[in-house]
């Protein structure tokens, strides 16, 4: 092994750790709906991408400040949310829990239609902050742009515990999440609660989403995609319903397929990260931070 | 007198009526991805064959075997892309009036596709569908000799390339390595590094110093721009569709890889990559068998454009393919009834099949036996958000 190479693993591990956080943001919005509902939401990726998109918008047509752009995708992606929760698993029937997962399924692929409509397929810039800095640390160069991303992901984690345990929403959803019925009884309306978990993780999307595009930027349906499927790889490594296990688990996957690309080449790193799906779903089916907890 | 006048008057309008009145349509079909993340190509090829369409019939139309008029009509089905969806598409065109298909976009879709149809014409033992295909997009080298009834209007990849890169050599002799960078999920693109721009260069005497490969919805590229910033090559080759040329561009960018020639795909010469990274593709050099460089590609393009679309080097064909058909149409003697179907789908096969030179917006193209095409073609660069003429090597 020679000193390129160890130059190489570092600066992939690096920018894999960097860019994780963004697959950490997707997977605790995947975490945060299956926690407080029990319900897988596959829509999830593709409202996060279209909720970029509307951030996009204001970027192309009023030449909007990068930060008016990424709070319009958050938002937006919050309210795409809100739809998506009142479309596919406010009235669908709670005794059939597959009518929910079919009906995101069915949502994930109208949001992709109606972008991809929308956008001609076509490519635009996405406005990207810190894009030309960087940090030189011998031969090992840290981007600033992913350096910013990893900074806003990891503020958006921490409002978002903060939200979570130092509010009384927070209190309610958590309520929500572990005993629903007995957080019925106590008062709490689970509908609003609901409400409410689909828009923030929705926002957190919307963030993951702006952060992915401002790296690249460029701005495409493809990332879509992309999006769904790391959050799911994500949440199944850290635990489905783990806000910690969905951290844990971007950072290592976005490490894990930098390394694999690196030591494999880019036709076999994919085969190695869905080869670590298939082992935690094989030996440790909880994921790393998996609660065995039940509730009624 | 009068009265003789006015039944001469009628008996002759009565037969001039059918040379007169178009009240038959000609229907062609389209075919390709105009949905999805590569719908634009499909788009824009219906924009340029409805536009085509448009001109033929403001000029009266097409004339048929017996002397009357015919208007052309047109309708695009989408494929998604998808190879199995194109296979359906064609064969549900088949079964409709069309008298002959013009796609499909996507090169991965064209391979399997043509597969189904009859591969030597009057061969009894082959049931293959007897359909006549005349690709104008799907690019990927040598696929009309999978079928006689399969004929292409596209580019010559090889030729392009091989022409770019004895120019580059030409004007750049301080130049003598070249990195690759390819996309290597789609068959375009893995075709065209591999066998296409990797061949040229190397015979004109570049040396390829390294490879980066990526996926085509891949959003990371550092670890591939990190191979070429060590090589320093002086030549850097992308071959990817618009959004990851974008990205890999942008990550040359910040790496400060900065060759002397920066040369693209064919398929990037389109709105989609100014649209999408104009600053970062400044420069890029892309041979093209389409450029609004005289007066009818200008009317093209705005025809085109009036209908919804962009003129590139693939929705051009498109347009060429729909005048080339009504030129063959005129010549076969197609009889366009109902009865007539499959002999005129069999004249329209047979007409393509001796044509040996068809019209195109940027001069003749040569018809190849095999049912390829030779296309005159143009270097474009990036220029300040726009595509221009670098280099014509037929001037």
């Amino acid at each position: 092994m020679d000193y390129f190479f160890f130059i190489d693993l570092i600066q992939s591990t690096v920018d894999g750790l960097l860019f994780g956080t963004t697959y950490a943001l997707i997977g605790i919005g995947f975490t945060l709906i299956f926690g407080v509902m029990r319900k897988l939401n596959l829509a999830y990726g593709a409202a996060a991408l279209a909720g970029t998109y509307i951030g996009l918008v204001l970027f192309l047509t009023f030449d909007a400040h990068p930060a008016i752009v990424f709070l319009a995708s958050a938002l937006g992606s919050g309210a795409i949310g809100l739809v998506v929760y009142l479309c596919c698993f406010r009235f669908t029937p709670t005794h059939y829990p597959m009518a929910s997962l079919l009906a995101s399924v069915g949502m994930l692929l109208f949001i992709d239609e109606v972008v991809i409509h929308a956008s001609h397929g076509l490519p635009y810039p996405y406005p990207s902050v810190f894009r030309d800095a960087i940090i030189e640390a011998g031969d090992i160069w840290i981007r600033g742009d992913l350096l910013f991303v990893f900074f806003m992901c990891v503020v958006a984690m921490a409002i978002l515990f903060w939200l979570l345990y130092r509010t009384p929403l927070g209190l309610a959803t958590r309520a929500v999440s572990q005993q629903p019925r007995a957080a019925q009884l106590c008062g709490i309306d689970v509908t609003r609660v609901n409400m409410m978990t689909f828009g923030i993780a929705g926002i957190l999307g919307g963030i993951a989403g702006a952060m992915t595009a401002a790296a690249v930027g460029v701005l495409s349906p493809v990332i879509a995609m992309g999006l769904t499927v790391k959050g799911l790889i994500v949440v199944v490594i850290g635990g489905l319903g783990s806000i910690p296990g969905a951290i844990i688990g971007g950072l290592l996957v976005g490490a894990a397929e930098n390394i694999f690309l690196l030591l494999r080449g880019v036709t076999e790193r994919d085969i190695y990260v869905m080869l670590l799906l298939f082992i935690f779903l094989t030996l440790r089916p909880g994921g790393l931070f998996g609660s065995a907890q039940t509730r009624d | 007198m009068k009265l003789s006048t006015l039944v001469t008057a009628s008996v002759l309008a009565l037969a001039a009526a059918p040379v007169v009145a178009a009240d038959k349509t000609i229907n062609i079909a389209g075919f390709g991805a105009s949905s999805g993340v590569v719908g634009i190509f499909g788009q824009n090829s219906g924009a340029a064959m409805a536009a085509a369409v448009e001109k033929i019939n403001a000029e009266g139309g097409v004339t048929l075997a017996d002397g009357s008029k015919a208007m052309l009509a047109t309708e695009f089905y989408d494929d998604r892309c998808n190879a199995e969806e194109g296979i359906s598409v064609l064969r549900r065109i088949a079964s409709t009036d069309a008298l002959v298909a013009v796609g499909p976009t996507c090169s991965n879709v064209a391979e399997p596709l043509f597969g189904i149809l009859q591969a030597k014409v009057d061969d009894a033992g082959d049931t293959g569908l007897q359909f006549p295909v005349f690709t104008d997009v799907a690019i990927k080298g040598g696929l009309a000799g999978i079928s006689e009834w399969v004929f292409r209007n596209t580019p010559s990849e090889a030729t392009m390339y091989d022409n770019l890169f004895a120019w580059i050599r030409e004007t750049h002799p301080d130049a003598k390595t070249i990195y690759g960078g390819v996309e290597e999920d789609f068959a375009h693109s893995r075709f065209t590094w591999y066998s296409v721009m990797k061949t040229a260069a190397e015979a004109h005497g570049f040396e390829v110093v390294g490879e980066a490969q990526w996926l085509l919805n891949d959003t990371n590229f550092s670890n591939q721009a990190r191979g070429m910033r060590r090589a320093e090559p002086d030549v850097v080759a992308i071959s990817a569709h618009p959004f990851t040329t974008c990205g890999m561009l942008r990550e040359m960018d910040r790496q400060r890889i900065e060759p002397k020639v920066l040369v693209g795909l064919t398929s990037s010469s389109s709105l989609e990559t100014l649209t999408g990274c104009a600053n970062e593709a400044e420069g890029i050099i892309i041979p093209t068998s389409f450029a609004p460089v005289n007066d009818e590609a200008k009317a093209a393009a705005a025809a085109v454009e009036a209908k919804g679309g962009q003129l590139d080097l693939h929705s051009a064909s498109a347009w060429e393919n729909i005048m080339i058909l009504k030129d063959v149409i005129e010549a076969a003697g197609i009889e366009g009834t109902a009865e007539s179907l499959e002999e005129d789908r069999r004249k329209i096969r047979d007409g393509l099949a001796t044509l040996t030179e068809a019209p195109g917006l940027l001069g003749a193209n040569k018809r190849m036996p095999d049912g390829e095409a030779v296309k005159p073609y143009v270097f474009v660069n990036a220029e300040s958000g726009n595509w221009e003429v670098l280099h014509n090597p037929g001037s």
